[in-house]
């Protein structure tokens, strides 16, 4: 399924949805990369298989293949480290804050991509896996990197509509029907 | 001996790199694979009985370091053509897949203080360097004792499980800054 067939498809019970996505991919506070870098990791990360292909496909035409790869990679990365260090944060014994992770994480340093668009995928998914202190911090590093409270916002509207359409898109296909 | 935390010394010697006629040895220095961890390790001499075990252990597990960003590199104080000729004459070596360092003028061995006093050739040294050049892990065996391959891959993850995501900030602390 195209990304226009994809959207046409979202049923009427998600017109909000379908119209809200129109508007967050053309928000002004966010460069095409910021907004398609985040549909990417947010579809990856909220695991629906036909929209996040659908928004690859579109993305292609909008991305640098590394953007596209610092992309993936940063859902890649994040759902691992979003549950590991919401972990910590859950449990009220300190000790594991001392206890070393002991987990590979270094596309962080390798993803060649710009650092700051990085961090604001990091801040996208960690918002739709939904852990707390990945937010906070990825949000103060994305702020310190030069990226204005406004761009945040509008990156979380494209982390929130995402999010919502994973749930909805294909849901309601007969059994059988392909992508 | 130079340690952790040190940087490794420049140099720029021959190797050996390939059996392709045209193609056997090529200059190599400490700036060639940037961005890349290296993996140096040492042995005394060509042609004796410890060492092709090790180095072909090392060449079964290339793709391994690679996988890491790690670049493996042998040496030793002979020559070029005695790499050669070993490669050559020995099946566990013929597809060595990495370069093998002939530091005959004994430069970098003494700049890394592995010169065995009695026999004035390398000892058995691994050293594993960061993409900046730093030294993250030294080890040397006595000379008939070979290396394990499997720990110095260990070595090597456990050195890059760095926790490079802010999001092991604690509240009230600066953000982390990780190297990049």
């Amino acid at each position: 399924m195209t990304y226009s067939e994809l959207v046409d498809s979202i049923p009427e019970y998600a017109k909000d949805l379908k119209l809200n996505l129109g508007n967050v991919m053309d928000q002004s506070e966010l460069t095409p990369q910021q907004a398609w870098g985040t549909a990417v990791a947010c579809s990856l990360a909220a695991r629906n298989r036909q929209l996040y292909r659908a928004v690859v496909a579109e993305a292609g035409a909008r991305l640098s293949p590394q953007a596209l790869f610092g992309a993936r990679a940063a859902a890649a990365v994040m759902g691992m480290n979003n549950i590991f260090y919401r972990f910590r944060h859950f449990s009220s014994n300190q000790n594991y804050g001392a206890i070393p992770a002991r987990l590979r994480m270094q596309s962080i340093r390798t993803h060649g991509t710009d650092p700051a668009d990085f961090e604001l995928w990091c801040l996208a998914v960690s918002a739709v896996n939904g852990c707390q202190v990945c937010v906070d911090s990825h949000e103060q590093a994305v702020r310190e990197k030069g990226l204005s409270e406004e761009t945040v916002m509008a990156a979380i509207r494209i982390a929130a509509t995402i999010h919502a359409l994973a749930a909805v898109v294909g849901a309601d296909e007969a059994a059988g029907a392909t992508a | 001996m130079l340690g952790v935390g040190q940087k490794f010394p420049p140099f720029s010697m021959q190797a050996t790199v390939s059996l392709e006629k045209g193609k056997t040895f090529r200059t190599i220095t400490e700036e060639d694979y940037p961005d890349k961890w290296k993996v140096y390790f040492f042995w005394p001499k060509d042609f004796t009985f410890v060492c092709p075990t090790e180095i072909a252990a090392f060449g079964k597990m290339n793709k391994d370091f690679s996988d890491r960003d790690a670049q493996v590199l042998g040496g030793s104080t002979d020559s070029e053509f005695v790499h050669l000729a070993w490669r050559q004459s020995h099946p566990d070596l013929k597809e060595l897949p990495f370069p093998m360092l002939a530091d005959i003028k004994r430069e970098l061995c003494a700049a890394l203080g592995i010169l065995d006093p009695q026999e004035g050739v390398a000892q058995r040294a691994t050293f594993v360097v960061d993409p900046h050049n730093l030294i993250r892990f030294v080890a040397v065996n006595d000379l008939s004792v070979g290396r394990n391959p499997q720990e110095v891959l260990r070595v090597l993850d456990a050195l890059q499980t760095d926790e490079l995501c802010p999001c092991n900030w604690h509240k009230g602390e600066d953000v982390l800054k990780p190297v990049v």
